[in-house]
């Protein structure tokens, strides 16, 4: 197994080389934060437009400025603690859903050259990857950070005193949690092509051949479509973004859990929500469209088009996030956890042990024609199955209701 | 090998501070008259009647509990994804054997209906008829009538 770790810190590790690295996490900070900033306004603007609004226009050009108009206004509101809640965690929860969506990105791989380096740069001397950090665990830590997010969102309701927030949270970790496994599984599927756990290794094993020698050898094709799919309606619940953000349905719930916030305690929870979405579509951008990975048009600035790729592979994806906003109403919760649970998760599994065949049959010298009959056959014994299982379950659930109510 | 972690760790500092800097810049710039029905729950406007509710339902214990196994049982699946090509056949059989075993758990927590979420009006009438005897004058009570002079048209005596 090859573990790809950053050239950086394979030296040996001196002042030069942190404080690169330090530049490196302060770069990425202030990308990170300018780019919320603009994420905001993206989505007003883009949202306004399809409703035939205007949008936010006043603070300067075009609105730009509006997210840093409101961020200074709230840092300048009160900030109030509910007395009955528990004020600690009250206190603790804001910093639960900030700094994990902030490590996510640091493992999302932003540029390089990927034709011919390997997608390293040259920053003074020392080669380095276009991204904060390319651990060993790789995206693991995404799935980590996005299962301590759920503590963010749990114990702020929990901790506000409230009724409200209180099922709000209590929503969204049942829905953060079981849209989590589909999101695992699906991320299985990339790693069943790669071999690694690395982002870099992932872009790296993309940016590597293609078919005809056009259609790229992008995970989204090599793996099917259908953990795409999956990753993107997962991804999109795993976000409380419509049309899975019953944790704010406002009709129902006032603000959700974040209704006793206010002051910059709120704008960290809304920061928090922003950067999950960017931070998501970039995930998705590494994992399924081979990330900054791209011809490399002008030699000389190659490590731009790197960033160029990866910017318009992103958009793509912000776009079609807001998008989803403006267009679908929203779940209904049984809804929400039966297509989770019963169709994305078997689905997911299903897909996984089927691409994991056709590897080994390929190894192997197996007929592929006999992996995809016998994925078929098992795919209906398993979908026979699961449909009698929600047969028996809802039969049995009516017998009850009958019994109880005549 | 450790300091591939060194600049996350960096960012871990960076992030908190940020947050920590802010809340207290907010706490200096912001005022503060905190007034009891600020510091109140907040239900639109209304003064709460009754405390938060300790308990919720059942289901969501239920499917925080089964999350748990079942992601234990994903993250069983990444070693083995990472390393499926070395493994060979015999990785394949345990893996459909492992596969197996997770969703025939899962198919019995469905069966048992561990996740029923559907809404109960769809259940309680499964046929979608409702008996003919409950309609709006056997099902609604019409109290403080006894004293009333009948009314011209629509009320009770006049149909």
């Amino acid at each position: 197994m090859i573990l790809a770790l950053d050239p950086l810190y394979l030296t040996n590790i001196g002042l030069a080389v942190v404080l690169i690295a330090l530049l490196k996490v302060v770069l990425a900070f202030a990308i990170v934060l300018v780019a919320v900033l603009f994420m905001v306004w993206f989505e007003r603007k883009v949202i306004a437009d399809m409703q035939h609004r205007i949008g936010p226009n006043i603070a300067g050009p075009w609105g730009l400025f509006q997210t840093l108009a409101d961020g200074l206004k709230l840092l300048m509101k009160e900030d109030l603690v509910p007395e009955h809640s528990n004020r600690f965690v009250f206190k603790l929860a804001p910093f639960l859903a900030i700094v994990p969506a902030f490590l996510t990105f640091a493992i999302i791989p932003i540029g390089g050259n990927f034709e011919s380096k390997g997608g390293s740069v040259r920053i003074f001397g020392y080669d380095t990857y276009l991204q904060v950090a390319d651990p060993p665990i790789g995206i693991l830590l995404f799935l980590a950070m996005s299962s301590i997010a759920v503590y963010g969102v749990m114990l702020a309701g929990w901790s506000s005193g409230s009724k409200f927030p209180l099922l709000g949270s209590v929503r969204a970790s049942a829905q953060m949690v079981s849209y989590e496994a589909a999101l695992g599984l699906s991320v299985l599927a990339v790693i069943l092509q790669t071999g690694s756990l690395s982002t870099h290794e992932m872009v790296a094993d993309q940016a590597a051949g293609g078919f005809l020698g056009f259609i790229p050898n992008w995970n989204i094709i090599v793996t099917g479509f259908v953990p795409f799919l999956i990753f993107l309606i997962a991804g999109t619940a795993e976000l409380n973004r419509p049309p899975f953000d019953l944790v704010e349905a406002e009709q129902e719930l006032v603000g959700g859990f974040h209704t006793e916030y206010s002051s910059f305690r709120f704008a960290i929870f809304f920061l928090a929500e922003y950067l999950n979405t960017i931070n998501m579509s970039a995930i998705i951008v590494t994992l399924f469209l081979g990330g900054p990975s791209g011809p490399v048009l002008i030699e000389g600035i190659d490590w731009a088009w790197g960033i160029l790729w990866f910017l318009v592979k992103l958009f793509v994806f912000l776009f079609a996030f807001v998008w989803f906003r403006a267009t679908l109403p929203r779940f209904r919760y049984d809804q929400l956890m039966d297509l989770g649970w019963k169709l994305l998760i078997p689905l997911s599994l299903g897909w996984f042990l089927f691409l994991a065949a056709l590897n080994i049959g390929n190894d192997r010298g197996w007929n592929p024609g006999v992996v995809v009959g016998v994925t078929i056959v098992g795919g209906f014994a398993g979908g026979a199955l699961l449909m009698a299982a929600i047969r028996t379950a809802r039969t049995e659930r009516i017998s009850q209701e009958v019994d109880a109510h005549g | 090998m450790l300091g591939q972690y060194l600049p996350l760790l960096a960012l871990l500092a960076i992030a908190t501070l940020f947050s920590a800097v802010s809340l207290v810049m907010s706490g200096l710039l912001a005022p503060s008259k905190p007034t009891p029905p600020k510091l109140d729950a907040y239900e639109c406007g209304i003064v709460p009647s009754r405390d938060t509710p300790a308990r919720f339902p059942v289901r969501f214990f239920l499917v925080a509990m089964i999350f748990i196994v079942f992601d234990i049982e994903i993250i069983f699946f990444y070693p083995w994804a990472v390393a499926h090509r070395g493994l060979g056949l015999f990785g394949l059989g345990s893996i459909l054997i492992f596969s197996f075993a997770v969703f025939e758990s899962f198919v019995y927590l469905i069966g048992n209906g561990a996740l029923q979420w559907g809404p109960l009006k769809q259940v309680a009438h499964p046929d979608g008829s409702v008996s003919s005897k409950r309609t709006t004058t056997t099902t609604v009570r019409r109290v403080g009538l006894e004293d009333r002079i009948p009314g011209p048209v629509g009320t009770e005596e006049a149909a």
